[in-house]
């Protein structure tokens, strides 16, 4: 049975970080995840179970200079109705649009979703693509510091970042994609809906003539993290997308990835599908 | 005349409360002073135990009573094959077996309770399929007799206390044969052989299983069950518990689905009995979702081996079928749809020659129960494949080729089956013609070598089942009691169970059309042993044409006593007199007496009676004989469906785009009750063949939730065009026929035709999950073979 000792609902982030600092938190905020994992066993509740929903510093989207701000406890539901996210980080918003069932949608926030750090996270893929980078929040000697992380590096492994047990994810910020950038993000999953992938890419680029600029390729569920593909996207930077440009794009990207088998799908399916895949939203990619 | 019931579009009466969250399913009966029960189910696929402590469980406050089958040294085998003691003696034999059970004050503490008994096993080798429960060393699943000491138990009168063993894994076999297949085999110039392989599925109730048992201080039993056969099971729990069948009273709480999975009893019913009874309080035992797919039946795993043959001009001679059913640790009624599976091998097509083979084989993987169309997705599976194979062997289209071999109105099969109704082939062409069946195919298959990924295929399959019951029992018969009352309102107290099937409607609706009153007047009892006359339960599409006829029979007799009493009234003779619009009509429709008012005037008068009749149905079929020859039920049911779908040939995914279904019903009773369930039926069959798999790997289902089990979602469901066949069966309440199964039997066939339409390659496992079917489409996959030998 699960024993938590206190409930604390913080209404700002010093208060929020203070709590944290005193240690054995449980951070709750959509609860979407962290729900079903104490039901099954698979996390424990700390004594002290801290909803950060009342923290105002953790909300909200905004553009600051050629930055996306996302506030942590943005919702999924919210990345949807944003113009900005619609408008300028569109495989984003596609991924949002794959994200489970409006109900989860209308709970789950990204901050979640990042802390989660599971493989084949929806938004974990079009944030890697898009250089995202968390602000973590601390405070270990009476005022509130931040620090930037690069996605790449906050994600360590299945269910493992580098957030410190003191500190809070307070937002993700993205920086705007060059003008004319453009892309895709396919879930593969057996439904349409309410899925987990088997395995998910974003891709995106900037049409500069016949050739593609600014490629950028991520990967869900074929590594022990979402994973950039920097060998394909070197491999296609600059290149006009034709036949061979394809096919050696994916011999690079099967080269990056290990996937696994599971219930979902077997190894060798993953392969390819990543192959299959990336062939087609590459092709979609240049048709825009 | 008022107008008539029949064909009209009658919402269901138990709809607006489930649509509005008013009905109280089990798991919101809160009966005073109810403990709650949780089960101890074994962590080992197949083990002894070695030893059980409960010690720390029992002293944990709040517990009432922690048992196992030490504790009730007087149980006895349960199920169909009388295999199974509710809570494990020696050892367990899958991951779902009832090790021990704990009665507490909340669920929460009786879960505490759980984890605190220590089992200690000895791993035993696990036996993980049917081949290697085949092999001539394999282990034996039931080498001895069960039961902690059964040697003295074994000698208690009344039914087996132990279970004596088997010698080998094979729980049952089935042997049938009509003809000579050698001369079937001779007279083909066409023969095909195919090895098929059918997977797990579960049924997915939204309620999930659950009990409430309680004793009051005589000793009597009052049942709180979602059982679809509590009259049945009445006399099985009193044989489990030693007393007199008639101290049992079930009731049955709106049922939150059933599909067949409540028609038999499982362990966790006797444990809440057991529990209620050492502890003299009411217990209350409801699974988890987890428990459910765990702990609940699924549908009977098949490998099939198929042989056919036809002459050059599309005359089918013969059927041969061999199949190894995995029947998992326990006999329940999964190893008995041979008894269905056979009836589609010999009798949907004409066939001369057929034969017929069967094991069910003991394995330490769940094991399998009744499921809506019981066995006969899995034979048409394989049929209908064939149907396609030979007509292409001979050149002739799949349907020219079905409607060759089509059965007839009045044919009597060889297996004894006689089809007094039968639409079997304007399904054929109904279907057909509206989807534009050949036009299509041909369309399709002229596509294959198209560079683009994605596919379309259309295909057909075809479906015969009993729609006039099915005498498995001795009777196959339901009773119903009618009373009037002095307002004219209707009690119509029956013995079919209501399980989501909209039986209290139809049945309501057959009453009505007789008494000429309207659906409003009418309440049905249906849910209390002690109050509804005696039924066999709900199962083989039969409530609607049994316990229809008991209903419009016990509305006949008290429409002739009403009748009766106003001729002799009115001075009017009784055969011109009517009843409709709540009056007792002249033959020119004259309203002569409002009916409530009449009703009173029998009560009041000198010689005051009341109208309250009874009518005992049993329909004019006939047990099988020993060789499973017989003409088991009173109608059948036919039904073509036409699927057309698209596979991404990328990505291994199939859509299924439209069903068009043509269904031979009789006649359609309450419209949008038979679409709702013929749509239901279509998207539980898509599920079958397109979705839905319960992992098991090693004995361990490793999908136990709807997150990694795909139950099909709405945006998945197809279009659906149903046509409605009506046949007007004679012997049918107001001519219709069963259908509640039919829906779901053909689908899965239908889409593997369509699979080839679309790409031309023919898979012959389900289901097809987009890796299955990429892999197949890729040449990576082992197609079945067939390893029973």
């Amino acid at each position: 049975m699960a024993d938590i000792e206190r409930y604390k609902t913080p209404t700002s982030l010093a208060e929020a970080t203070e709590i944290l600092r005193a240690g054995n938190v449980t951070v709750l905020a959509g609860g979407t995840d962290l729900l079903p994992q104490t039901q099954a066993g698979r996390v424990h509740f700390q004594p002290t179970l801290m909803n950060v929903r009342r923290v105002p510093e953790l909300q909200g989207i905004a553009e600051e200079g050629a930055v996306v701000r996302i506030g942590a406890l943005v919702t999924i539901t919210e990345l949807l109705e944003s113009a900005l996210v619609r408008g300028r980080l569109g495989i984003l918003w596609q991924a949002c649009d794959h994200f489970a069932s409006d109900q989860i949608r209308n709970a789950a926030t990204v901050g979640g979703n990042l802390c989660n750090a599971s493989p084949a996270g929806d938004t974990l893929v079009p944030l890697l693509a898009l250089d995202a980078r968390v602000v973590l929040a601390a405070k270990p000697d009476g005022a509130v510091q931040t620090r930037r992380v690069p996605l790449a590096e906050f994600l360590l492994g299945p269910g493992r970042t580098c957030r410190a047990p003191t500190e809070l994810l307070a937002a993700v910020e993205v920086p705007l994609p060059p003008a004319g950038f453009a892309g895709e993000f396919y879930k593969h999953g057996t439904r349409p809906g309410l899925d987990i992938a088997a395995i998910s890419i974003a891709a995106g680029a900037r049409r500069d003539g016949a050739v593609l600029r600014d490629v950028r390729i991520a990967f869900g569920a074929v590594a022990p993290t979402v994973i950039r593909a920097p060998r394909t996207e070197a491999v296609l930077e600059g290149r006009a997308p034709d036949a061979a440009t394809l096919a050696a794009a994916v011999h690079a990207a099967l080269g990056e990835i290990q996937p696994i088998s599971d219930v979902r799908a077997s190894d060798w399916y993953r392969r390819e599908l990543i192959g299959n895949i990336l062939k087609r939203v590459l092709t979609h990619a240049c048709q825009m | 005349m008022s107008e008539t019931l029949i064909g009209k579009r009658i919402p269901k009466m138990d709809a607006p409360d489930k649509a509005s969250g008013k009905t109280r399913y089990i798991q919101d009966l809160e009966v005073p002073g109810a403990l709650h029960a949780k089960i101890l189910r074994s962590t080992q696929v197949h083990a002894r135990i070695v030893s059980i402590d409960t010690r720390a469980a029992k002293a944990l406050p709040g517990v009432h009573a922690v048992i196992t089958a030490a504790d009730v040294p007087w149980q006895r085998p349960i199920g169909v094959g009388k295999d199974h003691l509710p809570l494990k003696t020696d050892r367990v034999r899958s991951l779902r077996d009832e090790v021990a059970a704990v009665a507490a004050d909340s669920e929460a503490i009786a879960q505490a309770a759980l984890k605190l008994i220590r089992v200690e096993y000895a791993p035993l080798p696990v036996i993980a399929t049917t081949q290697q429960a085949l092999a001539p060393d394999a282990p034996l699943i039931h080498p001895e007799p069960h039961g902690a000491d059964s040697s003295a138990h074994l000698k208690v009168a009344g039914s087996p206390v132990a279970f004596t063993g088997k010698p080998d894994n094979v729980a049952m076999t089935f042997d049938y044969a009509q003809g000579d297949i050698a001369q079937g085999e001779a007279e083909a110039d066409v023969v095909i052989e195919d090895v098929f392989r059918l997977h797990y599925v579960t049924h997915c109730c939204m309620g999930v299983s659950g009990v409430i048992a309680e004793f009051d201080p005589n000793g009597n039993l009052l049942l709180y069950s979602n059982t679809q056969v509590p009259f049945l099971h009445k006399r099985e729990f009193a044989e489990l518990l030693g007393i007199d069948p008639a101290r049992i009273r079930i009731i049955q709480p709106p049922i939150g689905g059933g599909f067949g999975s409540k028609l038999d009893i499982y362990p966790f019913e006797p444990i809440a009995i057991f529990l209620a009874k050492i502890t003299r309080r009411p217990v209350k035992l409801v699974f988890t979702r987890e428990e459910e797919f765990l702990a609940s039946p699924t549908r009977q795993p098949v490998l099939l081996k198929l042989r056919s043959g036809c002459r050059k001009d599309g005359t089918l001679t013969f059927r041969a079928v061999e199949t190894v059913h995995d029947n998992g640790a326990y006999t329940s009624w999964g190893a008995t749809t041979p008894f269905v599976m056979m009836q589609t091998i010999s009798s949907l097509y004409r066939v001369p020659h057929c034969k017929y083979h069967t094991m069910a084989v003991y394995t330490n993987n769940p094991y399998a129960g009744s499921f809506r169309g019981y066995g006969n997705l899995q034979a048409t599976f394989a049929v209908e494949a064939h149907m396609d194979k030979l007509a292409e062997a001979v050149g002739m289209d799949g349907l020219a080729f079905r409607l060759k071999n089509a059965q007839d109105p009045g044919e009597i099969t060889p297996q004894g089956m006689h089809f007094k109704s039968c639409g079997f082939k304007q399904c054929l062409t109904t279907a057909a013609g509206r989807s534009d069946f050949l036009r299509k195919q041909a369309e399709n298959r002229a596509r294959w070598s198209d560079p683009a990924p994605v596919k379309r295929g259309i295909g057909v399959a075809s479906m015969l089942h009993v729609g006039g019951g099915a005498k498995i029992y001795p009777s196959d018969g339901c009773g119903t009691i009618l009373k009037l009352d002095d307002f004219a309102h209707v009690t119509l107290m029956t013995g079919a169970s209501e399980i989501g099937q909209g039986s209290e409607t139809v049945l309501a609706q057959l009453v009505c059309e007789e008494l000429g009153l309207p659906l409003s007047a009418v309440t049905v009892v249906n849910n209390d042993t002690d109050i509804t006359p005696w039924d066999v339960g709900v199962h083989a599409s039969r409530t609607t044409f049994i316990a229809g006829n008991s209903a419009i029979g016990a509305a006949r007799k008290a429409k002739k006593k009403i009748l009766d009493a106003a001729a002799a009234k009115s001075g009017k003779r009784a055969e011109e007199l009517g009843l409709s619009g709540g009056f007792v009509t002249s033959a020119s429709g004259e309203r002569l007496f409002e009916l409530g008012k009449f009703l009173r005037s029998l009560h009041f008068s000198d010689k005051a009676d009341l109208v309250m009749t009874t009518f005992y149905y049993e329909p004019p079929s006939r047990h099988q004989d020993k060789q499973f020859k017989g003409d088991v039920s009173a109608a059948y049911a036919w039904a073509t469906q036409v699927c057309e779908i698209e596979v991404d040939t990328q990505t291994g995914i199939v859509r299924l785009l439209k069903v068009t279904g043509a269904h031979d019903v009789g006649r359609v009773l309450n419209r949008l009750g038979i679409e709702g369930q013929i749509e239901g039926g279509i998207v539980m069959g898509q599920g079958y063949a397109i979705t839905e798999e319960l992992r098991v790997e090693n004995g361990v289902v490793r999908n136990p939730n709807f997150r990694d089990y795909k139950l099909v979602t709405a945006p998945e469901i197809p279009e659906m065009d149903v046509s409605f066949i009506e046949t007007m069966d004679g012997e049918g309440p107001q001519g219709a026929k069963g259908v509640g199964e039919a829906p779901a039997i053909c689908i899965a066939a239908a889409v593997a035709n369509a699979i080839h339409n679309a790409t031309g390659v023919r898979i012959t496992a389900l289901p097809f999950t987009p890796e299955n079917v990429y892999r197949a489409l890729h040449g990576a996959s082992e197609p079945p073979v067939w390893n029973a030998a």
